[in-house]
């Protein structure tokens, strides 16, 4: 009897190793560690130096490490799931980590955060809950960022404005003052829904707090819509942000004819590169009034896969280490979610670049007033169903009474099918 | 080698010619069946790559329409309730089978346009390699560099055609053609045509050169003009590579999707989505591989009936024409 | 009269092509200045151009290794194309029980869209043990259908004669295909070897899904990863492009002189 089941069990174990892809079935001896990020190859260099500190500390370890970009990464990262040979640590990026965990992709990092409370206690606290979904804690904090707002003083200088702007009201107007024959006065990022802020500075937000029921379909959020929609038209609010992605709209700010750019720190950095117009003096950092921001941000996953989880989460507590964000946050200058290092290292940029340290300091203030991301697993779904309802009525398609009325009701369809 | 008594026309008559009908028809039978194994081995290694490539996973597409399911979740079956929410809740399928079936009306231009060019380049016209070239050149460009480069010609500020349309005074007021709605399509498609013309155009060479030069000659002995010379004799041979290129054509409808991607995302509000991008999106965007796979086989079918129409409007057979 | 019909002919060429040039003209001068592509007005003239976008891509990524992957894997399948693609598509010119079926078979295969295939396709290469490796990088793109329709217009268009005439002579199907056919359909053979190079060559999703070994990427994988590096600057974005371009445009140069019509045709005559 025995000896049938052990046979059996031969049989069944070869059989599933024969559909192993060959390089790994040829590693299973030793201890293996596959860890994903998203487009940050430029950090080979520092990463060569952590994996080589972690082996040290972790003989016999050997870590595979891959990196691909945006909108790759989720096609690399499904179709592996499907073979079940997923890389045991996923970088991901905003809400799909939300959709991933929903899926029961990812493991459920609560249980070594509860056993660990200094780990925890590393992190801003509202950049960790940004992960919870139905409880559990799926990601913890691998690099922040946020919405704010950016100025191009001199313009401003030349409409005679100065920049204080106390609700939506006065940066439509301050727009409008701005713009003219090839100049627009506000131009946001919108993806990632990091335009949502404007409404949520109104008081509209798109889902009940228990995201059961949508509730952007109010007076409040008609009446934005609907402001936002005439901006456009008149000129003042720059067409492309709304279709838009990443080199349109900072192309366009780094030019020098936009007056305001609503958009996250990277691209702070990115338009610095490109627009010979920007130095300390000629651009202004602000948050939008009421300081409400849409983070994106990127967090570290463990698959649910991994064959070596506790190994994973090793790596995860070795990488979020002062001394390892400290050097993370220094190559790429940006903020890490980890409270001692980002207050650190922003006391270092202040006197290296005090405008990107101004700029990410932005980054680590107000995160009670975060929004732009709602913990379902269908975050996504909802998110086109509006989206492209507040395309037609800013680019003045349809009304923002109608369309808005269109999209609540999709929105309740698709949460009652979720 | 070939022991079968020789064939000779004509050869009535002759003592060859009377064989026995037993043995005739036997050697004709075994003629006929290494025929056919000949045709099967020459087509197998073909077949083989389609079938791992496109049979099996067409197939996983079907299976997996009818059900719920996504990577670590068993599947369970969903009956008809995919295809039941695409046709009945799926505003976005609508309005991506609409755009794909324009996509695919116009390529239609793109051919005409090719074929023009094709007759003129394959003239004794000196410098035609040249004009050749350059027409080909936008093929082998990536898609990516495609659809950001005409992103910014577009652009309603800084773009290239706006600036030309204004300076020439033929506009006042900048167009926002990836902003705007009745813009977006049209715009999406004249820069897939950009890029594809030069491949229809290298087919439709190809047919043109294949075409035999006696006919011609033929033609203009009797007498014959441009125009009829090209109705009755080049048009029916290209019979063939005009076919193939109506089926790329409606190929494009679903690889032109970089461009779109990089273009438009498929907006704005989906007016620019293509079947192919809703696809991608169910799939790997909102992780509903189930779903992707029922839009994938309508796609599929629509795609087959065109195909099949495409291949009647040219006769059948793929138009294959009969030598002389 | 031909002299004016030609100088027409020659003008509306050169608007043509220069309508094509346009966008070209611009990836070219993007690929070599670092300059911002929204700046207003649009600049005609590259300002200050470089070619430190060129160059910098030897330093920074393994450059050599992902230009031989790429080399290979479009080797193997250019050669498969033609073999596969020649076999298929003389197989068709044939009649025989079920042609009908088969041809639409084919018409089929083609209209589904890579995106739907991703995953099937990766659990298919898993299964035959060819991930990571040239043999997957190549494997489905081995054989495309409408090279084949391309081969099949081609043989259809040599006369019948010739082939009876070697059949005759008691040649088998294969040395008929070979050295019959195939030296008569010399622009199909271009056709094949130029829209196979490009598929093959171009590829970037295919790459990315089998591809785990950095070492196994081909040109276009590891130029983006050079991307990276820059920033995404546009930039270095065209000069990836303009080199990635290039061998293509060197492969259509090279075989485009098979559609110079001249003696290719000459055994079609009578």
């Amino acid at each position: 009897m025995q000896k049938r089941r052990d046979v059996l069990k031969l049989a069944a174990g070869t059989a599933a190793a024969s559909f192993l892809p060959k390089k790994l079935y040829a590693q299973t001896g030793t201890k293996k560690l596959s860890i994903l990020t998203w487009n940050i190859i430029d950090m080979e260099p520092l990463f060569k130096q952590w994996f080589a500190t972690f082996q040290s500390q972790n003989p016999g370890v050997e870590i595979e490490w891959l990196d691909k970009k945006g909108p790759e990464l989720p096609a690399f990262y499904q179709t592996q799931l499907a073979a079940g040979t997923p890389p045991d640590i996923v970088d991901i990026q905003g809400g799909l980590g939300l959709e991933w965990a929903g899926q029961g992709a990812l493991l459920d990092l609560t249980p070594m955060l509860d056993k660990e409370p200094a780990v925890r206690a590393r992190f801003n606290p509202e950049y960790l809950a940004n992960w919870v979904f139905e409880g559990k804690n799926y990601l913890i904090p691998f690099y922040v960022s946020k919405s704010l707002l950016f100025y191009n003083k001199p313009l401003f200088k030349a409409a005679g404005i100065d920049y204080a702007p106390k609700s939506l009201d006065d940066i439509l107007s301050y727009a409008k003052a701005v713009s003219g024959a090839d100049r627009t006065g506000f131009l946001t990022l919108n993806f990632d829904w990091l335009y949502w802020p404007l409404f949520r500075m109104q008081g509209v937000d798109l889902l009940t707090p228990d995201l059961k029921k949508p509730t952007f379909n109010t007076p409040a959020g008609i009446e934005t819509a609907d402001k936002l929609a005439k901006a456009t038209a008149d000129g003042s609010i720059n067409k492309i942000s709304w279709t838009g992605r990443w080199v349109e709209p900072n192309g366009a700010f780094a030019a020098g004819n936009v007056g305001m750019m609503h958009a996250h720190s990277s691209a702070y950095f990115f338009v610095k590169t490109q627009g010979s117009w920007i130095t300390p003096e000629t651009i202004g950092i602000a948050e939008v009034p009421g300081y409400w921001s849409t983070p994106n941000s990127h967090g570290y996953a463990i698959s649910k896969g991994a064959r070596n989880p506790e190994l994973a989460w090793a790596f995860l507590k070795f990488a979020t280490e002062k001394s390892q964000a400290m050097e993370f946050a220094r190559g790429r200058t940006l903020t890490t979610a980890n409270a001692e290092v980002d207050k650190d290292f922003l006391a270092e940029l202040d006197k290296n670049d005090p405008t990107a340290a101004a700029v990410l300091r932005t980054q680590i203030e107000h995160t009670d007033k975060l929004t732009g991301n709602w913990r379902l697993s269908d975050d996504s779904a909802v998110k086109n169903i509006v989206w492209a309802e507040m395309q037609n009525i800013f680019l003045g398609r349809r009304d923002a009474k109608t369309a808005l009325a269109d999209a609540e009701k999709k929105v309740e369809r698709e949460l009652r099918r979720a | 080698m070939n022991t079968a008594p020789p064939q000779r026309a004509g050869a009535a008559g002759s003592a060859d010619a009377v064989a026995p009908p037993a043995r005739a028809a036997d050697w004709y039978r075994r003629k006929r069946t290494r025929e056919a194994m000949l045709v099967a081995c020459f087509l197998l290694p073909s077949l083989m790559i389609f079938f791992l490539y496109r049979i099996l996973p067409l197939g996983w597409n079907v299976i997996l329409s009818f059900e719920y399911w996504s990577p670590l979740k068993a599947a369970r079956f969903a009956g008809l309730d995919n295809y039941a929410e695409m046709f009945l809740e799926d505003d976005v399928f609508w309005q991506a089978l609409t755009n794909t079936l324009i996509f695919i009306l116009a390529s239609p231009i793109a051919i005409l346009l090719a074929l023009a060019v094709a007759l003129a380049v394959n003239s004794d016209l000196k410098g035609a390699a040249i004009y050749r070239t350059i027409i080909f050149l936008s093929y082998p460009l990536m898609s990516v560099a495609v659809g950001i480069v005409w992103r910014w010609l577009y652009d309603e500020r800084g773009g290239f055609i706006n600036f030309v349309l204004r300076g020439t005074g033929l506009i006042k007021e900048p167009i926002p053609f990836l902003q705007s709605f009745g813009w977006a399509l049209p715009s999406v498609i004249l820069a897939d045509i950009w890029q594809v013309v030069g491949f229809y155009m290298i087919i439709l060479l190809t047919g043109l050169q294949s075409i035999p030069q006696h006919l011609y000659e033929a033609a203009r002995i009797d007498g014959a003009p441009a125009s009829a010379r090209f109705l009755r004799i080049t048009l029916p041979m290209l019979r063939p590579s005009l076919f193939i290129c109506a089926v790329i054509g409606i190929l494009n409808s679903f690889t032109a999707f970089d461009l779109v991607y990089v273009m438009t995302g498929g907006g704005p509000a989906h007016a620019t989505e293509l079947l192919v991008t809703h696809i991608y999106n169910m799939g790997f965007g909102e992780t509903r591989f189930d779903y992707a796979a029922a839009l994938t086989v309508v796609q599929f079918t629509l795609l087959v009936i065109l195909t099949f129409l495409a291949n009647r409007a040219v006769g059948g057979n793929a138009g294959s024409v009969e030598s002389a | 009269m031909r002299r004016r019909s030609h100088i027409l002919r020659h003008l509306v060429m050169a608007l043509v092509c220069a309508l094509m040039l346009i966008p070209f003209y611009w990836v070219a001068k993007t690929a070599v200045t670092n300059e911002n592509i929204y700046a207003y007005p649009p600049r005609i003239l590259p300002l200050k151009p470089h070619l430190y976008n060129f160059v910098d891509v030897w330093y920074l990524i393994p450059f050599a290794r992902y230009f031989a992957n790429s080399v290979i894997v479009s080797l193997i399948a250019v050669a498969g194309n033609i073999v596969f693609n020649a076999a298929a598509g003389y197989a068709l010119t044939k009649n025989f029980a079920g042609k009908r079926i088969v041809v639409l078979l084919f018409l089929s295969c083609m209209l589904i869209p890579f995106q739907a295939t991703i995953i099937p396709a990766y659990l298919v290469s898993a299964r035959l043990g060819v991930l990571n490796s040239y043999l997957g990088l190549a494997l489905p793109l081995l054989s495309t259908i409408v090279c084949i329709f391309v081969f099949k217009a081609a043989f259809e268009a040599i006369p019948a004669s010739l082939q009876q005439a070697a059949r005759i002579d008691g040649l088998g199907e294969l040395r008929i295909l070979f050295r019959i056919m195939l030296p008569l359909a010399k622009p199909a053979i271009a056709t094949n070897i130029i829209l196979s190079f490009i598929w093959s060559w171009n590829a970037f999703l295919w790459p990315l899904i089998i591809t785990r070994d950095v070492t196994m990427q081909t040109l276009p994988l590891g130029l983006a990863r050079f991307l990276a590096y820059v920033e995404d600057t546009t930039g270095a974005l065209y000069a990836f492009v303009c080199m990635v371009l290039l061998p293509g445009i060197i492969v259509f140069l090279m075989a485009q002189k098979e559609f110079i019509r001249g003696l290719t045709s000459g055994a079609t005559k009578g």
